[in-house]
């Protein structure tokens, strides 16, 4: 693949010299910074809206780690999903919109090499952020709550960087076959809302990458939880649809 | 000389819309190749199969002996490539640009920073800071050319490059691309048929997806233009006209004020012709001459259209 170690190169500047830099990572730092704030102030928030209505009274228990965690964990699995879908839509139809694949791959750069350069700088710049938002919750949680359950939080972030993995290479091979940015969005937030709902069947979330979306906060609660099969088959899907991506751009015409 | 490129039996189809019918085109080597049509002809969709952009529908297309078909870094490695309407990623200055394009070719360390400070000279960017999203037309049209030449390439394809641009920047990449001759093969493709007078030696003329005539500019002057005659008089140019036109010899002639011109068949019966009908209608000559075939005659004769 001649050429992809040069392109990967101009990929990770262009994350940091560009807008790119500040919206995954921005995201998943203010989920972080807010999640645990949000656990902990909730039970006034609630306590103070019920009093206000007469003769209403509700009793919440004190706020906890375990709550800071769970509530990191609701808006990875939704807000930040969906995010990761929308930004990550246009990573290759942006460049054969805007004529500057053209100019790259009429250089002795291959396609399969341009194709995995998007995704795994995609990739890394998911995991970076990822990182910086699960070291600010965690930071932020220790700030008001007991330090616990941290291995069950980097297990639950861990797969959740899986399954947005898998949506990173979804998205890209959408792109391709689509070629559209808003139609690769559509067809990512498709998918997912297609795993979250089987992700309440049985056998789906067992045996298939649905199952990531319910095995988190599973995971989280100390549930048993029986990741292997999802996990598996998550990373054979990513893989697979970067191989597909790459081989269909390669016969497409630009 | 050997062929830089070869073309047989190109042909491209969209659906049922034939954009190329079964082109054959050789450009030898060194030679700088004029590719002129009108809009719509087929010239972008050849660039775009020579450069592994797009697929033929059938027949063959080699850029020194290697299919382009295959894609292969072979062939990409030889090429410069600058498409009509260049695009760039916007947050990159000009040498930042130049050194991605070269490190892709394989160019480094002094080897590279030499030719990315003489190209952002050639190209008249050397003292420009600002990032490419900064740029006007024509700086990106240089920047265009300069990109395509970091690697040295044995080949050069260039889509309408001096399209859009006002003329200082027509003049810039015309002087940039005639620097070249000897030194690459250029294949230029372009509808301005003074660009193609000016700089190249060969030419081939597309019309509706195919080759009408290929040669050099002279051949193509000599075989397929006509000469022309022009003849000024003080007064009763209108006279004149209507008798010139009526003979033989002459095909279309026009009358702007007291000058008209006259497409002329055979050269020595005007020569003869007209002095005796200025004198019949006692005329006063101003001036008589015979004006060369210009490449629009051939291209209008050929494709019977404007450009």
């Amino acid at each position: 693949m001649r050429g992809f170690r040069v392109f990967l190169g101009k990929e990770f500047q262009e994350i940091f010299r560009t807008w790119r830099i500040f919206i995954l990572p921005s995201i998943m730092v203010a989920v972080g910074l807010l999640s645990p704030v949000l656990a902990k102030i909730m039970p006034d928030i609630i306590g103070s809206a019920a009093s206000a209505q007469p003769g209403v009274v509700i009793e919440l228990p004190a706020p906890t780690t375990m709550d800071a965690y769970l509530t990191f964990s609701k808006n990875l699995f939704q807000i930040v999903t969906i995010a990761v879908v929308i930004a990550m839509a246009g990573s290759i139809v942006g460049e054969r919109k805007n004529g500057t694949a053209i100019l790259m791959l009429t250089k002795p750069l291959s396609r399969e090499g341009f194709v995995l350069a998007k995704v795994l700088s995609n990739w890394a710049l998911l995991l970076g952020s990822t990182v910086v938002g699960g070291v600010a919750c965690w930071a932020v949680t220790q700030a008001f709550f007991a330090n616990e359950f941290v291995d069950r939080f980097v297990a639950m972030t861990a797969l959740w960087v899986l399954l947005a993995a898998l949506f990173v290479a979804a998205v890209a091979f959408f792109s391709v076959v689509l070629k559209s940015q808003s139609g690769a969005a559509g067809a990512g937030l498709g998918l997912f809302l297609a795993m979250t709902i089987l992700s309440g069947w049985a056998p789906a979330r067992d045996f298939s990458p649905a199952g990531l979306v319910s095995l988190g906060n599973r995971l989280l609660t100390g549930q048993e939880a029986a990741v292997l099969w999802p996990v598996v088959t998550a990373a054979a899907v990513a893989i697979a649809c970067v191989a597909a991506t790459a081989a269909l751009f390669k016969r497409q015409e630009i | 000389m050997t062929a830089a490129i070869e073309i047989k039996g190109l042909t491209k189809k969209y659906g049922d819309t034939v954009s190329l019918d079964g082109i054959d085109l050789t450009v030898q080597e060194g030679s700088i190749f004029g590719f002129l049509g009108p809009n719509g002809a087929g010239k972008t969709t050849t660039l775009r199969i020579l450069t592994g952009l797009a697929r033929p529908t059938s027949g063959t297309a080699k850029v020194f002996g290697y299919d382009v078909t295959k894609g292969t870094n072979e062939v990409r490695s030889m090429m410069g490539f600058l498409p009509d309407v260049p695009g760039y990623y916007e947050w990159m200055t000009a040498d930042e640009y130049l050194r991605l394009a070269g490190k892709l070719f394989g160019v480094r360390g002094d080897t590279l920073e030499s030719r990315v400070q003489s190209l952002l000279e050639l190209s008249g960017l050397d003292k420009t800071t600002t990032k490419v999203g900064g740029y006007s037309r024509g700086m990106r049209q240089r920047l265009g050319v300069a990109q395509a030449l970091i690697s040295a390439p044995r080949v050069l394809f260039l889509d309408e490059p001096t399209s859009a641009l006002d003329p200082i920047g027509r003049k810039d990449v015309l002087d940039m691309i005639t620097a070249l001759k000897g030194k690459a093969t250029v294949f230029f493709s372009t509808h301005i048929l003074t660009d193609i007078e000016r700089v190249c030696d060969t030419v081939a003329i597309l019309d509706a997806g195919r080759v009408v005539e290929q040669a050099t500019i002279a051949e193509l002057k000599a075989k397929r233009g006509t000469r022309r005659i022009v003849v000024e008089v003080e007064s009763g140019a209108a006279v004149l006209a209507a008798d010139l036109a009526a003979e033989q010899w002459a095909g279309d002639c026009s009358r702007e004020g007291s000058t008209i011109r006259c497409m002329v068949g055979d050269l020595v019966a005007a020569r003869r012709r007209v002095p005796q009908l200025i004198a019949d209608h006692g005329l006063a000559l101003v001036r008589m001459n015979d004006e060369e075939p210009t490449l629009e005659d051939v291209f209008v004769g050929l494709v019977g259209g404007v450009v």
